[in-house]
């Protein structure tokens, strides 16, 4: 459990002049550029984010969406743009978008130290591609990371008292079966057919000494877009990527369902009304390519880059379930 | 008609036209029964009108209905004690007295919740006419120490956290009131939410409302996913709303009339079932772990005749509690033609549960159903449920005598509870058994795997 500190929050425009967030947040704009560098010289196209629309992402874990009126109908802001992604991707092939995400996380989620209201997270989309392919996409973009920002951080890094490890891709896979029987040899209590709880995540991130994959969630664990692996009933084509040293997860990815009549099911599935995915539904009966992709936190990636506890320290002016602040 | 009855007659149907559905819900259901023991609490339990007095009447067995019934119901299964009761002899040694009704603890556990008896009140939706009365059920289920459910669709119709109309209670409302008049580690409150609920994600406000939160971490919170009631099984909720509701939640809902271009006072609203498939629902609940795992996770379910089947699924995925409303069960609104010919009775939703517990399965069960009163709770848990969901009889209560008209009503039904189970030789809920029950005719017994009277 991690306060979160207050005082410095609401008193924001004192924290930002630290040395330490001055250098914190000299990593951060040099891996926006490390990001920048690796998906531009390898044929992504970046286009300008969303930020409200008629629906948003609904496979987020208990926390609430923000509703705006507008004028006189309901937008949502974007919990994730992922429902765009596909419909982005179907036009440009490879494309990526820096998307801020607003979620409305319950208040436990303000002591964990890897969650906030607002926050941007890098979202990645292949047409014609598996989820093996988006994995390699994933491993050589946070390899070449790494790679970038310890060579153009070095000072940065060296006045944070930071060490950091460069590592070749591919990066182990474990299924989400394995790390649920790994986790339950060490005595943990977890289930086979939900997430893994932030706690044993944490756990799990820290047996391992370099980034590693856990895929094959359960059908159920996530949101209805995940593709259900047809020769392998309930077990979906995704993954995450998790940080090493007990920073947790990195990335969540997948290939997309984008079969009209398997949308439906799954969205019955996960509790929801076809009814509100009007545009989306529309698109996908029209027919689009598949697509897989990704979605990469830039606080959560900051954090662990700078070796940091909390990922409040990893952007400027970071708003914490529950705390009011600037 | 008592002078009460008649106010109730009054409150609940104002407007001529309305009168013909009174009289109809009179003659019945058993409203003098209720309002009674609303009125007089315990007393109540008693035959004594407030007029007589004991000693001058001259009492016997009920041995008519009003009119034949269409289907098997509780009353043609009875509760027969023995007279060697080894289990009062060893009540006896444990409190060194002769054992008498009082001393039956009639506490149970229940989906997860810890209960002050084996009944829990069924989650009302949002009519008006239980919308009114809710707070004053909120605050008596609360203090009673029994689990309340708050049904679909009141955070959409009359809002969440602020009033939409100034007489109607909003959501928050009706589930804070229960919450802060609970005490600690004891009821439950569980949140309903159907197909539309969905759409304004009403669980996932509750799951990050602050206030709600403290309540969540005690573990006093449960979401219950709908699939399905008594009243209209494989029908979608129905009611009508007037037209400054209706005009704000046209979007969701599919009405008669669009409210933005006809005008009229009252428009019928129609909502789906819902689709499910085994997959489906095994999919739902492991995503309502995944998502709130902090939170009970119950499932209500209609008189379907696939009930097994689900059970097995719900018990799979680990949910705490499955609730099996009967055909019997009350409604707000329901098409007539779905209330006489959908579904299975309640008494063969008890057979099923039976059924499932000799099968071995593990899983809490409510039944709800036009269960009246401590037999009909009584009778149930001999066939196996963990406990009775009433609705109706709740409603009733409260407009007899507001939130004292509840309190004294649960007074009443736990001591009739308490004076059967004593009757038969038993001292906690957990020895009953079918044992303990007879039906009235062979053919029944051998229905429901229980001893007929003859045996």
């Amino acid at each position: 459990m991690l306060k979160p500190p207050i005082q410095e929050l609401q008193t924001y425009y004192k924290t930002i002049r630290t040395r330490r967030m001055q250098l914190i947040l000299k990593v951060q704009a040099t891996t926006f550029r490390g990001i920048r560098d690796y998906l531009d010289n390898n044929g992504f196209t970046e286009l300008l984010p969303p930020i409200i629309g008629p629906v948003t992402d609904p496979g987020i874990r208990g926390a609430k969406q923000v509703t705006i009126d507008y004028y006189g109908k309901e937008y949502k802001v974007m919990s994730s743009a992922i429902l765009y992604k596909q419909m982005a991707a179907a036009s440009l092939n490879k494309i990526y978008f820096f998307s801020p995400n607003v979620r409305l996380e319950p208040l436990e989620t303000a002591t964990t130290g890897r969650h906030l209201v607002e926050f941007v997270q890098v979202d990645i989309e292949e047409a014609n591609i598996t989820y093996e392919d988006a994995m390699r996409t994933a491993e050589n973009l946070v390899a070449h990371i790494i790679s970038y920002v310890v060579d153009e951080a070095a000072p940065y890094f060296e006045e944070l008292g930071r060490t950091l490890r460069k590592f070749k891709p591919p990066f182990k896979k474990i299924t989400h079966k394995e790390a649920v029987e790994l986790l339950r040899s060490k005595g943990e209590k977890v289930s086979y057919y939900t997430e893994i709880p932030w706690e044993q995540e944490e756990k799990l991130s820290r047996m391992f000494d370099e980034p590693f994959f856990i895929i094959d969630y359960p059908k159920g664990a996530r949101g209805f877009y995940d593709m259900e692996d047809d020769s392998r009933p309930g077990i979906l084509r995704d993954f995450d990527m998790l940080y090493p040293e007990g920073y947790g997860e990195a990335i969540s990815g997948a290939e997309r369902e984008y079969r009209y009549e398997k949308v439906i099911a799954r969205m019955r599935e996960s509790g929801e009304d076809p009814a509100k995915y009007g545009w989306y539904l529309d698109m996908l009966r029209e027919g689009i390519p598949p697509t897989a992709g990704f979605g990469i936190g830039v606080e959560r990636l900051t954090r662990y880059l700078c070796g940091l506890s909390a990922v409040w320290e990893a952007r400027p002016y970071p708003k914490i379930a529950g705390v009011y602040s600037p | 008609m008592s002078s009460t009855l008649l106010k109730i007659f009054f409150k609940l149907f104002r407007g001529s036209e309305k009168i013909a559905a009174a009289r109809g819900f009179i003659e019945a259901y058993p409203v003098d029964e209720i309002t009674q023991k609303a009125r007089r609490g315990k007393e109540a339990v008693f035959p004594f009108g407030e007029k007589e007095e004991f000693g001058k009447a001259l009492l016997g067995a009920p041995i008519f209905e009003q009119a034949p019934l269409r289907y098997d119901t509780l009353s043609k299964v009875l509760l027969v004690p023995p007279l060697f009761t080894p289990l009062r002899l060893k009540k006896m040694q444990e409190i060194l007295r002769e054992p008498v009704f009082t001393d039956v603890d009639t506490r149970v556990e229940v989906g997860g919740f810890s209960s002050s008896m084996p009944v829990c009140i069924a989650s009302m939706g949002s009519t008006d006419v239980f919308n009114k009365v809710s707070l004053q059920v909120a605050k008596a289920a609360a203090e009673a120490g029994i689990p309340m459910g708050v049904g679909e669709n009141v955070a959409t119709v009359w809002g969440y956290a602020q009033r939409r109309r100034a007489s109607q209670p909003c959501f928050k409302e009706r589930v804070m009131t229960y919450l802060q008049h609970a005490e600690e580690g004891k009821g439950g409150v569980f949140i309903q939410q159907s197909v539309e609920d969905a759409y304004d994600e009403l669980w996932n406000k509750v799951y990050s409302d602050p206030d709600i939160t403290p309540y969540i971490e005690k573990g006093q919170v449960a979401f219950e996913i709908k699939l399905g009631q008594g009243a209209k099984p494989g029908i979608g909720g129905e009611t009508f709303v007037s037209r400054d509701i209706a005009l704000k939640i046209r979007d969701k809902y599919h009405f008669d009339d669009d409210p933005a271009t006809v005008v009229k006072q009252v428009y019928s609203r129609h909502s789906a079932p819902g689709t499910f498939t085994a997959d489906i629902l095994r999919s739902m609940l492991r995503l309502m772990k995944n998502n709130y795992p902090r939170c009970r996770i119950w499932v209500k379910a209609g008189p379907y005749r696939d009930v097994e089947e689900v059970a097995q699924i719900v018990h799979e995925q680990e949910a705490e509690a499955m609730w099996i409303d009967g055909k019997e069960g009350g409604t707000g609104m329901s098409p007539v033609i779905a209330l006489k010919d959908l579904g299975l009775p309640t008494l063969a939703c008890l057979q099923k549960i039976k059924r499932m517990r000799e099968r071995g399965l593990q899983l809490d069960t409510i039944v709800s159903g036009r269960i009246i009163n401590g037999g009909d709770v009584v009778k149930s848990l001999c066939m196996g449920a963990s406990a009775a969901g009433m609705g109706r009889p709740i409603v009733v209560a409260a407009y007899a005598a507001g939130e004292e008209g509840v309190r004294r009503f649960l007074e009443a039904l736990k001591m009739e509870m308490q004076l059967l189970i004593s009757a038969l030789g038993k001292y906690s809920i957990k020895e009953l058994g079918d044992e303990d029950l007879r039906a009235a005719t062979p053919e029944l017994a051998r229905s429901l795997g229980i001893k007929s009277v003859y045996d």
